[in-house]
């Protein structure tokens, strides 16, 4: 690596990116949680899932994180009795979106907590620089 | 070659002090020396010169090199200290001689 | 003109200490990438072994150039569990590694600024 501080400061830069992205498709899940279909036996909102896959760099000589892609969760809608709505199958049943809210929230609290680890790391990055840059400064 | 400041300095307070002549002076520094025994101080000031000019100069290609992206922050942080220690060194290694010169000069034979 | 070896040991502890912060900021970007196991580097004794002999009046033989010796390797971690995604990344052990890394960079320097202060002091009297 020709600098690994500022490797370093790259990393964790794509960190906060993709935990922030992660951040946005969770928030995405959770204001969706009760979105359902317009038309009769119409399909509701389907949960997003964010992959993260890892790059080594190869000037950094670090492993970089990205977002691989987001996908929909296949995982079956929830079905719930509400015959009066428009979205009512012919049984009166009516498909809500595959969200856990609580899984939700959870996954929300270790990405903010990954982006908080990702901010530190940028944080002593920058103290170590202006610690090794003020060797240079005239002393007395 | 690389001389210690912490050797260089006592001796050429010496060489300052002595004041009778250059041959005493020379005579005590050369003995000082772990490397050369008989080393003149001509020689010696000249390769103490030659390692000020390299270090300086290589200060300033990894300066330039750490501009360019090519070299580590330490690498240019330790280069760009050595050759300022280096210049202080040669600039107070020239005053000193140059000091214990004009005191001899103006001594009445 | 190398006054002291010292400085050029403090240094190049320094630079390994810059490379062990690039794998724990790499380690800690990918702490919830799937199938990533956590990297460390080799210890400085390790590489300070390999690089010997020492010889003082060398200068070229001192300086780390691009330290390319130093290969992260993975499986460092004695308390990381393995998760089911793959990852084994634990954040404690990152940001203990990170404290320390901090520490030791701050005595370097700290040393290298008393040591270079006294060595001004010697040539500007």
């Amino acid at each position: 690596m020709s600098d690994p501080l500022l490797a370093s400061a790259k990393a964790a830069s794509h960190g906060l990116f993709a935990q922030s992205t992660r951040m946005r498709v969770l928030s995405e899940n959770i204001a969706n949680a009760e979105s359902t279909g317009k038309t009769p036996g119409a399909d509701p909102y389907q949960r997003k899932i964010v992959t993260f896959q890892s790059l080594m760099d190869d000037d950094a000589g670090v492993d970089l994180v990205d977002v691989d892609e987001i996908t929909r969760d296949k995982a079956p809608f929830r079905t719930e009795y509400m015959p009066g709505h428009p979205a009512a199958d012919d049984k009166g049943y009516v498909k809500l979106p595959n969200v856990d809210m609580l899984v939700e929230l959870a996954d929300m609290r270790e990405a903010s907590r990954s982006y908080t680890a990702n901010t530190q790391v940028i944080k002593q990055v920058r103290e170590l620089v202006s610690m090794t840059i003020d060797l240079l400064r005239p002393s007395s | 070659m690389s001389l210690s400041i912490a050797m260089l300095s006592p001796n050429i307070n010496r060489l300052e002090d002595a004041g009778t002549g250059p041959a005493p002076g020379v005579s005590a520094l050369g003995s000082a020396q772990s490397t050369v025994p008989q080393a003149d101080f001509a020689q010696t000031l000249a390769s103490m010169a030659a390692d000020a000019i390299a270090t300086i100069k290589a200060g300033e290609t990894t300066a330039m090199a750490g501009m360019k992206g090519q070299a580590s922050l330490q690498q240019v942080v330790q280069a760009v200290m050595q050759a300022e220690q280096t210049l202080q060194t040669v600039v107070a290694v020239r005053d000193k001689v140059v000091g214990a010169y004009l005191e001899i000069s103006r001594m009445q034979i | 003109m190398q006054p002291l070896q010292l400085f050029d040991l403090a240094f190049r502890q320094n630079e390994w200490l810059a490379q062990r912060q690039a794998v724990i900021a790499s380690n800690i970007a990918n702490a919830n990438t799937p199938g990533y196991k956590a990297k460390d580097i080799e210890s400085f004794d390790e590489v300070m072994r390999k690089t010997l002999p020492m010889s003082v009046t060398d200068a070229q033989h001192l300086s780390s150039g691009d330290g390319s010796s130093i290969l992260a390797h993975e499986g460092n971690s004695t308390h990381a569990e393995i998760l089911y995604s793959g990852n084994d990344v634990s954040l404690e052990d990152e940001f203990l590694k990170s404290g320390e890394v901090m520490r030791n960079y701050s005595m370097n320097t700290q040393i290298l600024k008393a040591f270079s202060r006294m060595l001004q002091s010697v040539t500007k009297a």
